[in-house]
């Protein structure tokens, strides 16, 4: 009785429903935490920007799942250190229609290389000394120095001439080449994309990405498991992705990342400037126990930046593991012990709203506690945190380096010269042994000696803390059975949308052919259903 | 007997409530800050009775420290706004005139504001702490008791006890301490009761949304904020901080009321 | 009527300019820097005097007062520090939501209230009118932010018979309004239940029964006419519980109002927008109290010119 009474009722909602929260099928429902801060591809420093960023504008090159470069608009030829040369290819159009030529690439990149456009990615082209476009379909960038990153960072989105010229290009109005066009902007930060199908590579079979802003992890979490959310993607919280794995009509994939999560510290603070201080931080935090229990294995101890698929990746550093006697000590000899006031031992640790990071905070409260250490959690809403780390404007904080790929990031975060708003060198680190190496490491382009250089770095790196590394985290997607064909990338990319399909749901019985290739017949909307 | 049923409910909530609070080293099980990571979100067991939360701390004994917490910020709330009310209310009703019509403006333009509102607005000017609840807390509240202050003494000031005791040359301040005062202290005490109520909601209500209590400190509020994350998969981490705020707000409008009809005072309602 | 109705209305104008006073100075009464409380101890020297800039705090205290009334008079709140859009813009835009939840509470607790009110005065001692007593008790100490979870374990996750959050239909407005309206529905009880009880007991009311008026039609035409001034008023002053309450409840729901719009500018430490959504929602509350007293005077001529000069 009650069972048909909560049918009815059920039916009933459903059926109310207006079709303004509904969304229209063949349209795929992405949850974000927090909204997308920009997307124009010059101005994109946040993982959520960049990802919504990365459906719509195309790059001349992009990363492969390995982070090699590979073709996207254009393939290169490298005829001297000091030259690079991109053919494009043909017949690409941007979603106003008009084509893509070599005068579109010299616009993009010389707005980013105008000091008044306040790119915040300019430092990464400083070697550009000229852009030639000697025909529609080549460019040719002249380097001043050997920039042996220069082809991972031509990954920069690509936008029409006329919009170049101008600063930050609004949310709606940006335009680029890549599968998908921006159709709307949402209530509450959200983003709605459509297939552009003209989009090189063919058309995607997906007629909208809609990305919806959900700050609350229950809500996401319950949205999934009512269908009207089809993907979230490192964005759960893990104690919940058992329950999520255990309804059939949802499947989750780990799978490795390219997430990096650290401890960022303000080395302008006389007490952090002192190694010891922060040696005595990172051994008096157990990471292992927050990943394993926090995070339930969806992320690994860190020893630095670079992911150990990474082809410059060493393990060879110096770890700190767990160890508060050996931190208690050396904050004794810092004069941070217990005999130091307790104004002189506290700290401010800064994160955002989210109630994972905030968890963790207070592990970290309670590790630090542990030796005497106060820690004052202050949390903000996303983007005020973001804007404060950029600034400067912290004592400690934790953030993530998402998709780490290029390893001339390590000038840019580490370069006594890079400090904001030139770099990301937040915590004001300066050291000369650092500086010679970050500079030799991008000014050749023999891979065994930058392999060499960057071992360097990662072994000073973890001497030093700089920044203190948590941990790598994996990449965890939850997403709806219906949609197929979507595979996560290790840096987070959502480019496989441009090939996913959706299919009708699937009865429970069918679940397990649903692993399959979708056959074509269950695929749709056909090319033809767009326009 | 009118109220007693409600009175000895309420008073024996109350005691208990007190008896906890300040016993709280004592009966809590665990240490309240006391994190093991491996056993998160057990739900209620032998070894931990209302289960552990997120981080792995029993839950039963930080209820018991929000216990504290909770009667802390009552009790000094009230003490505070206790103070500054019946000062300035009785002040103003035995002045009359233009420190009248200040202080009861003043009162006005403070009510001109739901109380939460302008607590979360101070609090959030001031900066996130438990501290800093208490003053907007204190702020807020003297308002009801310098309003019931002043009407009383402005009843009392005709009555012959007061004519009499001018007439005999009585100095004003001493009429008014040692013969008005004392008669309020009844209304003002069912007054203080749903006040202390008032101030253990509004502390909740404000570690809630992440203004009041600031970690580790077990607050009712913080914890019921923290455990909303897991409502899916652990329901205990809400249920429970949730039900001492309500059996201790229970016990007080209990208390409230039945000293109310008991005293036969016609103070307004907590309700 | 109407020259009552707009002369209470006035009378809210010296209220509401005293409020718009207080929430003016509140940046300026907390001891200390306020820039310092907003930025924390690490801000750069250059971001502390841009901020200050931004929010006028460089002039004069005078200047600053009377650009922030001049702004008012002409509906402007400043500008969000983090949009960069007019704040009374932001607010408008959030105005329906909030405004849709509180009549929808304030639904619910009239549905509640009144039958529960009458039927416990109808038979006053009976378990039934004990049963609303203890209801209403319990409504007012069970907080809106355990019941709100609550209702969403048992009615969404549990049952799922409705949306967990968000707006949309009129299934998501249910568990909102039920949680915001609930804690009111229990103070209406037994204001109700007194002042129906209380009207009982008069003379015209025995007399009316002695005439052989039927038990209905004296609780309905007589009992409850007359017990409806004390509970508009008590409505009226309880409607400011009800707007603080719209950010709790918002904050839960996930619902699109100026309550929730309060909570993201505390946390976006966008002062200009707390300071709006604070005055705009102190100024619902006091129409709120003026529309009360003009029912009351509606419903009460005698009571209307008292009315009008209490609660100034």
């Amino acid at each position: 009785m009650r069972a048909a009474l909560t049918g009815l009722l059920l039916c009933a909602l459903s059926c109310s429903r207006p079709a303004a929260t509904a969304a229209p099928p063949g349209t795929v429902v992405i949850a974000l935490e927090s909204a997308p801060a920009a997307l124009d591809p010059r101005f994109t420093t946040d993982a959520n920007s960049a990802l919504v960023a990365d459906l719509v504008s195309d790059g001349l090159t992009a990363g492969d799942e390995r982070g090699e470069p590979v073709p996207a608009l254009a393939e290169w030829q490298h005829p001297s250190p000091l030259e690079w040369q991109f053919t494009l290819r043909a017949n690409v159009r941007f979603h106003d229609g008009t084509p893509l030529t070599a005068a579109d690439v010299a616009a993009t990149y010389r707005s980013v290389l105008d000091p008044t456009m306040g790119s915040p990615k300019r430092e990464a082209f400083a070697a550009i000394a000229a852009i030639e476009a000697p025909d529609p379909l080549t460019v040719v960038f002249r380097l001043r120095e050997v920039s042996a990153s220069f082809l991972e960072s031509t990954s920069l989105g690509i936008m029409p001439a006329h919009l170049a010229a101008d600063g930050p290009i609004a949310p709606a109005a940006v335009v680029g080449s890549g599968p998908f066009r921006v159709a709307e902007i949402l209530d509450g930060g959200g983003v709605e994309l459509a297939a552009w199908r003209d989009a090189p590579d063919g058309a995607p079979r997906l007629a909208r990405v809609r990305f919806r802003v959900v700050p609350d992890g229950v809500v996401r979490a319950l949205e999934l498991a009512n269908g009207s959310v089809h993907l979230v993607q490192n964005a759960l919280d893990p104690d919940l992705l058992p329950w999520l794995a255990a309804r059939p009509e949802l499947e989750l994939i780990i799978s490795p990342g390219t997430t990096f999560q650290y401890l960022g510290l303000n080395l302008r603070d006389p007490r952090l400037a002192d190694r010891r201080v922060r040696t005595a931080l990172a051994a008096g935090i157990d990471r292992n126990a927050i990943v394993r229990h926090v995070l339930r294995d969806t992320a690994t101890a860190a020893t630095g930046l670079l992911p150990p698929a990474h082809w410059a990746y060493t393990g060879d550093v110096a770890q700190h593991p767990y160890d508060p006697a050996r931190a208690a000590a050396l904050l004794e000899r810092a004069g941070l012990g217990r005999a130091a006031s307790a104004a002189h031992r506290r700290f401010s640790y800064k994160t955002s709203t989210v109630e994972l990071r905030r968890r963790i905070a207070e592990v970290f409260q309670h590790d630090l506690a542990g030796l005497g250490l106060g820690l004052d959690i202050r949390s903000y809403e996303w983007a005020t945190f973001y804007d404060d780390i950029k600034r400067g404007n912290f004592e400690l904080y934790a953030l993530a380096w998402v998709g780490v790929r290029d390893p001339d990031i390590y000038f840019r975060m580490f370069h006594s010269t890079m400090q904001p708003p030139a770099g990301v060198n937040r915590g004001g680190y300066a050291s000369p042994a650092m500086d010679r190496l970050v500079a030799a490491a991008r000014a050749t382009e023999d891979r065994a000696e930058r392999r060499r250089l960057y071992a360097e770095v990662q072994r000073l790196a973890a001497e030093d803390l700089p920044i203190i590394p948590l941990w790598w985290a994996e990449n965890v997607v939850v997403k709806s059975r219906t949609l197929r064909g979507f595979v996560p990338a290790p840096n987070g990319s959502l480019r496989s949308l441009a090939t996913a399909t959706f299919a009708a749901p699937a009865p429970s019985t069918a679940v397990s052919s649903a692993r399959g290739p979708a056959p074509a017949t269950t695929a749709w909307p056909p090319h033809s259903y767009f326009r | 007997m009118r109220g007693s049923y409600r009175l000895v409910v309420g008073g024996w909530l109350i005691a208990v409530l007190i008896v906890v609070a300040l016993g709280a080293d004592r009966l809590a099980p665990y240490d309240p800050g006391a994190q093991a990571l491996s056993e998160n979100l057990a739900p209620p067991g032998a070894r931990h009775w209302l289960g552990q939360d997120a981080l792995g701390r029993d839950i039963l004994a930080r209820v018991i420290h929000g216990a504290r917490v909770s009667l802390a910020v009552g009790i000094i709330t009230v003490l505070v706004s206790l103070a500054i009310g019946t000062t300035i209310g009785a002040l103003a009703g035995f002045a009359g005139g233009w420190i009248d019509e200040l202080a009861m403006r003043a009162v006005d333009v403070l009510l001109a504001f739901p109380g939460l509102l302008l607590a979360i607005a101070l609090t959030s000017v001031l900066g996130p702490s438990l501290r800093n609840v208490v003053i907007a807390l204190s702020l807020i509240g003297w308002t009801g008791y310098a309003r019931l202050a002043r009407g009383e003494i402005v009843r009392l000031r005709e009555r012959e006890l007061v004519e009499a005791a001018r007439a005999l040359g009585v100095p004003e301040h001493r009429i008014l301490l040692r013969h008005l005062v004392p008669l309020l202290a009844t209304p003002l005490l069912v007054q203080a009761t749903f006040g202390m109520a008032a101030a253990i909601v509004a502390e909740a209500s404000l570690s809630f949304l992440g203004l009041g209590a600031q970690p580790p400190t077990a607050s009712w509020g913080a914890m019921l904020n923290d455990g909303r994350a897991f409502a899916l998969v652990a329901p205990h981490l809400t249920i429970f901080p949730g039900l001492a705020i309500m059996v201790t707000v229970l016990g007080l409008n209990c208390l409230g009321d039945g000293l109310r009809d008991r005293l036969d005072v016609r103070a307004p309602s907590g309700i | 009527m109407l020259r009552l109705a707009l002369g209470r209305l006035v009378l809210t104008l010296p209220t509401m300019l005293a409020a718009a006073t207080l929430v003016f100075l509140m940046l300026h009464l907390v001891p200390g820097d306020p820039v310092d409380v907003m930025l924390g101890e690490s801000t750069q020297a250059a971001d502390r005097a841009a901020l200050r800039r931004t929010l006028g705090l460089d002039r004069p205290l005078a200047t600053q007062y009377g650009a922030f009334l001049l702004g008012l008079v002409r509906g402007d709140l400043g500008r969000s520090l983090v949009q960069g859009t007019a704040v009374a813009e932001l607010v408008a835009a959030r105005f329906p939501a909030t405004a849709e939840l509180t009549i929808a509470a304030l639904a619910v607790a009239l549905a509640l209230a009144f039958p529960l009110g009458l039927a416990a005065a109808a038979r006053p001692g009976t378990w039934l009118d004990r049963g609303s007593i203890g209801l209403a008790l319990l409504g007012v100490s069970v907080p809106s932010f355990w019941l709100g979870p609550m209702l969403i374990l048992l009615l969404s996750i549990h049952w799922r018979w409705l949306p967990v959050s968000g707006r949309g239909t009129w299934a998501h407005l249910v568990l909102p309004a039920c949680t915001l309206g609930f804690g009111m529905a229990a103070i209406l009880t037994r204001m109700t239940r007194a002042s129906v009880l209380e009207c009982l007991g008069e003379d015209y009311v025995r007399t009316a029964r002695a005439k052989g008026v039927g038990r209905l039609a004296i609780l309905t035409r007589h009992a409850l006419r007359n017990a409806l001034g004390p509970v508009v008023t008590i409505l009226g002053l309880q409607f400011g519980a009800l707007l603080a309450g719209t950010v709790i409840t918002e904050t839960i729901f996930a619902w699109p109002g100026i309550g929730r719009l309060l909570i993201d500018a505390i946390n976006q430490r966008d002062y200009p927008v707390v300071q709006g959504c604070v005055l705009v929602i102190a100024a619902c509350f006091v129409i709120a109290n003026a529309l009360a007293d003009v029912v009351n005077a509606w419903l009460d001529p005698r009571s209307g010119a008292a009315a009008a000069r209490s609660n100034g």
